[in-house]
């Protein structure tokens, strides 16, 4: 186990040395969360692969019958949803320099970019289900994987925002210190894999 | 790994929490990596008792060909029941939950898993879903095999609904615990144990892990998409909706066959460690094993049509499947020409572990050479849906996985109990296993090369003979798996005492008492080499403690 060498800014922690067994167990924490990423990267995957598969079995895209997805409003929603990444990057830069007032109001500019572009999926649904008259079990394989997959990631954004939040009533409960942070690292990543996941739902449904 | 002045406190492996008192944090929720372990393997014992009497269901129908014991549907219910509970329950289970729990942390010179609560956790979720899994026979159980194919299985009654979400639990819970097993083997070993140190078994794990958490996840799609389209009509792989049949067939064999390692791997680590030990003699070929395992576990990923090939695959699609087939064989073999090599001049102690250890190979060996018939696609359009199938199957699955299991429960049975199992009532359960297994599966390969169908309650009156032969056989397997449990609950009340190293084996686990305490060591040890050179003197520091009256070490204070 590599827990030997620690940078030196943690000289000045309370009793004047590292506390190693938080240093290994973040260790521990980071390397599962990261894992779990993963897995759910794959369980993203298992759904675009079957929307793939079915894409190319039919002859044309979309299928007969179903409109064109509005592809201006959706890359405006996701300007919003990037947006969201930048603040949140710069929250966690800003928790690590101390200065927890920025912080804060980056974090709360997250959370509500993540509403706002939920509102915008939200709408999205709307229009499509009354206005296209496209659900998610009544418009063939175009509905099903749209809805899923669009779907499932609305809830890991759902998701995100309620652990956002949970976040910030815990650092402003003195739940983290200057040197132990990993929810806020944890919550980072997961806003970032959220976001990524968007770049390629985005293109596979709204580019090609 | 010396303690620097400026730090507070120590680290993982000095951090020891009391033990907790009362029955229910002792024993039912407990975050002990040991007794999460052997929790795994009494609830598997279960399910396999369970799933074994299905399987009698089968060969008891199976001895007319006219049938007659149970009706056709029950029958449908019945095998794809049997099939499902074997895996999800019973094999994966017990080869990562049980083993892998109880050993590896062990082996690795851990205190425990990396993430103690996440794994209890996980356990519970095995049981519950073990119940809903047998619960759909109240429901009308799935009827289309362990392998749900649609469009059957979209017309199956609610319980097959209800598969789905047991299945869903279950894989839930097998890709929490490879995640739980990658951080822990990646992080958490004692100090100077690097990964080329390693036990193989805990090899093999390292390379089962990341199929759980990979294939396992593919699977939880394939699931919800079947869950889905069941429960709220959304199409995937209904035809008639624009959906595909053949979807449902890549999703759940990009999951299946990797799974088939999942089954395979943690048996050919348990090999691994118990060849050495009764032989006498180093390993033979360390670094070709633990590599294989992981050249197994890649390649796995890239086989799965070969279960495809009759389902309409475009033929350019057949050829590399059939040869990446063919290539993930040959690591497979270096491991079975390792084994022989390693037994070659040994001095062989023939006891209960060992003859399942040395029927491991001999067994799996056969179904890995009906597996390459299977993959090159002439023969297998002829063999595809026969008893052939059944018969490789049972052979890597049962004569493999199952006989790997047996070798290791009574490899480790000592360390955990603290007693000997009884030898003679071993050597009974291995030679009637042995005979029962081969006449139940072995006439299954001639009644599928003359074209018997699998999965039919009635079949043609020419296959009877065999078929009777091969129910009575399972009847005498059963009696034999019967005499094992008899063995376990014997040898828990009057098994010789073990002490800490019955059988002079050399892993960590077998430095400290049987059973281990809580906290598994006193001090963690330092590694210096492998732990397979019988000749030399044991790669361990700091273990010097651990069988006297040296103090527990002091359990460490809130953090
Ligand atoms: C040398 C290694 C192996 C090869 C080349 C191989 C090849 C194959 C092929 C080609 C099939 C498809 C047969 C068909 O449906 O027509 C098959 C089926 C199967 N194999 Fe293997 N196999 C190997 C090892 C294993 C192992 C180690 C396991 C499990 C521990 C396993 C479990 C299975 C199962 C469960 C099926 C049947 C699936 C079903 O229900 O249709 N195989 N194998
Ligand atoms: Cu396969």
């Amino acid at each position: 186990m590599a827990v030997a060498s620690l940078p030196h800014q943690h000289a000045e922690h309370a009793e004047g040395g590292v506390d190693r067994f938080y240093e290994e167990t973040r260790d521990l924490r980071l390397t599962g969360f990261l894992f779990f990423l993963f897995s759910d990267v794959v369980l993203f995957s298992a759904f675009i692969f079957a929307y793939l598969y079915l894409r190319n079995s039919g002859q044309s895209w979309p299928p007969p019958g179903i409109a064109r997805l509005d592809v201006a409003f959706a890359a405006w929603n996701s300007v919003v949803l990037f947006g969201s990444g930048a603040t949140m990057h710069y929250a966690l830069e800003n928790w690590k320099h101390g200065n927890f007032n920025k912080y804060a109001g980056l974090l709360i500019a997250t959370i509500v970019l993540g509403i706002a572009f939920l509102g915008g999926q939200a709408y999205e649904y709307t229009h499509l289900y009354f206005v296209d008259k496209i659900s998610w079990a009544g418009s063939g394989i175009f509905g099903a994987s749209f809805f899923t997959l669009t779907g499932m990631h609305g809830f890991h954004v759902a998701v995100g925002i309620v652990y956002l939040t949970v976040l910030l009533l815990q650092s402003i409960h003195g739940v983290y210190t200057k040197d132990k942070y990993f929810g806020i690292t944890a919550g980072t990543l997961y806003w970032h894999f959220v976001d990524i996941i968007w770049v390629v739902l985005f293109s596979i449904f709204y580019l090609i | 790994m010396a303690v620097a002045a400026t730090h507070v406190g120590g680290g993982i492996a000095d951090h020891v929490h009391p033990e907790p008192q009362g029955f229910i944090r002792r024993y039912v929720f407990s975050i002990d990596h040991k007794i999460i372990g052997i929790q795994y393997l009494i609830t598997g014992f279960i399910f396999l008792v369970l799933a074994g009497l299905l399987a009698e269901v089968i060969r008891t129908q199976l001895m007319n060909a006219n049938g007659g014991f149970v009706s056709n549907n029950t029958y449908n219910e019945v095998y794809s029941i049997h099939g499902s509970a074997m895996v999800w329950l019973v094999v994966i289970p017990l080869m990562t939950g049980a083993f892998g729990n109880f050993v590896m942390p062990l082996q690795l010179g851990a205190r425990d898993v990396a993430f103690p609560w996440l794994n209890m956790i996980s356990f519970w979720m095995f049981p519950v879903a073990g119940l809903m899994l047998f619960s759909s026979f109240l429901m009308g159980a799935p009827v289309a095999g362990w392998t749900e194919y649609p469009p059957m299985s979209l017309q199956g009654e609610a319980g097959t609904s209800m598969w789905c979400a047991a299945i869903f639990l279950v894989g839930i819970s097998s890709t929490l615990t490879g995640m739980n097993f990658m951080v822990t083997i990646l992080k958490m070993r004692a100090p100077g144990m690097t990964l080329t140190r390693m036990p193989l078994f805990v090899w093999a794990q390292l390379a089962t892990a990341p199929l759980s958490m990979v294939a396992t996840t593919a699977l939880a799609g394939a699931l919800a998409a079947l869950f889905m389209e069941r429960q709220f009509g959304v199409p995937f792989f209904d035809p008639t909706k624009g959906g595909s049949p053949l979807l449902w067939q890549h999703m759940f064999w990009f999951y299946s066959h990797p799974a088939v390692y999942i089954m395979i791997l943690p048996a050919f680590g348990m090999i691994s460690e118990i060849l050495p030990t009764f032989a006498r003699k180093p390993i033979f070929g360390y670094k070709m094993i633990a590599f294989s395992s992981v050249t197994i576990a890649l390649a796995g990923f890239m086989v799965w049509a070969h279960h495809m090939f009759t389902s309409g695959l475009a033929p350019f699609m057949q050829l590399p499947f059939m040869l990446l087939t063919f290539v993930i064989a040959v690591p497979t073999g270096i491991k079975i020409f390792s084994w022989i090599t390693t037994l070659w001049g040994g001095k062989i102690h023939f006891t209960s572990a060992m003859l399942f250890a040395i029927g491991f190979v001999v067994l799996f060996a056969l179904g890995g050479i009906t597996g390459i018939f299977l993959a090159s696609v002439p023969t297998d359009l002829h063999l595809h849906g026969t008893y052939f199938v059944v018969a490789h199957f049972h052979y890597v699955l049962v004569g493999g996985s199952l006989m790997g299991i047996f070798a290791g429960f009574y490899y480790w049975f000592p360390k955990m109990s603290g007693r000997m199992m009884n030898e003679t009532l071993g050597k009974w359960h291995f030679w009637l296993f042995v005979a029962g297994f081969n006449g139940t599966f072995l006439p299954m390969h001639w009644l599928g090369f003359e074209g018997m169908p699998r999965r039919v309650a009635v079949y043609d009156p020419q296959f009877q003979f065999w078929n009777r032969v091969e129910s009575v056989s399972s009847y005498v397997m059963t009696f034999a798996i019967l005499l094992f449990f008899v063995n376990i609950l014997v040898s828990l009340r009057r098994g010789k005492k073990a002490g800490p190293n019955p059988w002079k084996a050399r892993t960590l686990e077998w430095q400290i008492p049987s059973p281990p305490h809580y906290y598994n060591f006193k001090h963690v040890p330092t590694v210096y080499g492998l732990p397979y050179d019988f000749s030399e003197p044991l790669p361990y520091r700091g273990l010097d403690d651990e069988l006297t009256d040296a103090p527990a070490p002091v359990p460490a204070g809130a953090h």
